[in-house]
């Protein structure tokens, strides 16, 4: 029976000595503490899944990255990549994936042509001679570069070095790509443009995908996955829209009215459904008032309209905010 | 095995590719070699060495160029390695289906190539310019360029395993080549030294290896040089696993630290 689960982690944990901060001693005599940059992780992907795994500097996303991708070893705990164990079955694993590092240009030759480093790199992936040359042209069709294909990398712009990368990634054509920050450091144009092969492209070819990041309303636009990890735990864990609920507690809606008296404004008050009340005139003109609402709940939306209707108060505008996942990062980041 | 030898073959390709855009250094490289020849077999056919003709029974001149080409051979060799591990490039390959020692032997490989044309260099202008005589045991030199080639290497990947650890700064690199201008008869022979240090003459490769690739090289037969061959065999056998062990155990260290990628 075929596993459902791309990568599976069980209780992985990474740690690290670093030296101490302290300016008073040299650095040779600094003292070396425990970092624990992945903390006792579970994570399952399943295939075809696009995952987004999102976290400030420092979180472990990196660290994850190259575990899975047998370049670190594990202290504790294990993962499995495509059904293979990163540790006991390292060929196998490295057969079945494709890394993006986010400075993974640097591992290019400047003095070869965008093609003949792919060259190099479909010879050591095992691509077949016979189809080497295929390959190589069609993931330069597929990331833009077809045109480009025989200019020196030195002339690649950092968008193209980029695309090259990911071009890289995908030559061996793997069912599990682990994309680590593709779009860091590039122009808003060269990110989107990796935003949309993946989203679009990568999707299409049903690849299951970890694509780290600090962006967050990309992975919400990529992702149908989104984990937020913070000091190597994972905190929370779901769609993006079921993210950004978690931090909902109170609805707020604003509604803008016309000839509104004191006295009916402290009625809205008191009503049961509301919180909190507090002006702001925005988006009002003229004569109109503008109120931000925060209720318990959207369900009680209606009873403010009923009692601005029994009022005989000109509803003029109603709008509902929702968090942004910013909002939903910064506030489940801090919990933890 | 056919996977890991072609990607040997792409591991040279790409360096050649890569070296034959570096024209200026192309030509430094293949003048430094000129000069250094000219001027040593210039030094040597206008001097002699009395213990140079007794223990070789060969002119000074045909003595400092062959010790010469080899030098520079055994210098280009140390460093091999450690000018292949570029932390990116090697994480890079580090991730791919590709095994450790196709990774060592691919991006060695076409710097010992350069080096031999450089040796050829160093020969062919002591042979036409000044008229050295070469009588080649085609099958002798083989073996004991097999004999050095491997025990540089072994040199080599512990050099660069100690690299991969300190990032900068390799003691053992150093201090071969320091015991091979002292120790390893290259252009003097340590029979000209004190009895101590002569004694620490036998005890690095450098000596056997320059030793018999002379008389390989003069016209001297396997026999002849037997002991000498033997003990480069046998220090070839314990330092190229060595530096394999070495070379793995700090690559491995340092993937465990998650220090691979510093420099």
């Amino acid at each position: 029976m075929q596993k459902e689960n791309a990568i599976e982690i069980h209780n992985l944990t990474k740690i690290f000595k670093a030296k101490t901060n302290s300016e008073r001693r040299f650095p040779l005599f600094r003292k070396t503490v425990p970092i624990k940059a992945i903390d006792n992780l579970n994570l399952t992907i399943k295939k075809g899944e696009l995952f987004g795994l999102l976290g400030p500097n420092g979180a472990g996303k990196t660290t994850l990255v190259k575990m899975l991708c047998t370049l670190l070893p594990p202290d504790e705990g294990t993962a499995t990549i495509n059904g293979f164990d990163i540790i006991k079955e390292q060929m196998n694993v490295k057969r079945s994936i494709g890394t993006l590092f986010s400075v993974g240009e640097r591992g290019f030759f400047w003095r070869l042509s965008g093609y003949r480093n792919l060259e190099f790199f479909a010879a050591i992936y095992n691509v077949p001679r016979q189809r080497r040359y295929q390959r190589i042209m069609e993931v330069l069709k597929l990331v833009g570069l077809e045109g480009s294909a025989f200019d020196l990398f030195q002339k690649y712009s950092g968008g193209m070095k980029r695309k090259l990368s990911l071009a890289r990634t995908l030559l061996p054509d793997p069912p599990i790509l682990l994309l680590d920050e593709p779009t860091a450091g590039l122009d808003v144009l060269s990110s989107r443009n990796i935003r949309e092969f993946v989203r679009e492209t990568v999707r299409e070819s049903g690849k299951t995908v970890l694509y780290t990041t600090h962006y967050i309303e990309e992975a919400a636009q990529i992702c149908d996955t989104i984990g937020i990890l913070r000091n190597g735990q994972l905190i929370a864990r779901d769609t993006p829209d079921a993210i950004r609920s978690m931090i909902k507690e109170r609805e707020l809606i604003y509604i803008v009215v016309e000839e509104i008296t004191q006295a009916q404004l402290e009625k809205i008050r008191s009503l049961e459904s509301i919180v909190n009340v507090t002006e702001n005139n925005q988006d009002a003109i003229g004569n109109q008032k503008g109120f931000c609402l925060e209720l318990k709940s959207i369900d009680q939306v209606p009873s403010i309209f009923d009692f601005l209707f029994r009022e005989k108060i000109k509803l003029v505008n109603f709008s509902r905010e929702e968090p942004t996942l910013e909002d939903a990062f910064i506030e489940l980041t801090k919990r933890a | 095995m056919n996977e890991e030898i072609e990607k040997i073959y792409y591991f040279m390709k790409r360096d050649i590719i890569s070296f034959s855009t570096y024209k200026t250094n192309i030509a430094i490289l293949v003048l430094t070699a000129l000069f250094g020849a000219l001027s040593f077999a210039y030094l040597g056919s206008n001097a002699e060495m009395q213990s140079v003709l007794q223990l070789y029974n060969m002119d000074l001149a045909t003595y400092l160029i062959i010790g010469l080409a080899f030098s520079t051979y055994l210098n280009q060799s140390l460093t091999l390695i450690q000018r292949t591990i570029n932390p990116w490039a090697l994480e890079e390959v580090l991730v791919s289906p590709t095994r450790l020692t196709t990774f060592i032997v691919g991006s060695s490989l076409w710097g010992f190539i350069w080096s031999t044309m450089v040796v050829v260099i160093y020969l062919a202008i002591g042979v036409f310019i000044f008229g050295i005589s070469l009588s080649v045991n085609v099958l002798g030199t083989l073996i004991v360029l097999a004999l050095g080639i491997g025990t540089f290497i072994g040199f080599s990947m512990i050099g660069a395993g100690i690299l991969i650890l300190t990032k900068q700064g390799d003691p053992v690199t150093a201090l071969i080549t320091i015991a091979t201008g002292l120790f390893g008869n290259v252009l003097f022979p340590p029979q000209v030294m004190p009895p101590l240090l002569q004694a620490i003459s036998y005890l690095v490769p450098q000596y056997y290896f320059f030793t018999t690739i002379r008389l390989m090289l003069t016209g001297w037969s396997i026999q002849m040089i037997l002991p000498e061959l033997l003990t480069l065999a046998l220090m070839c056998a314990i330092i190229v696993p060595l530096g394999y062990a070495v070379y793995y155990w700090c690559l491995k260290t340092a993937r465990k630290n998650g220090t691979l990628s510093w420099f």
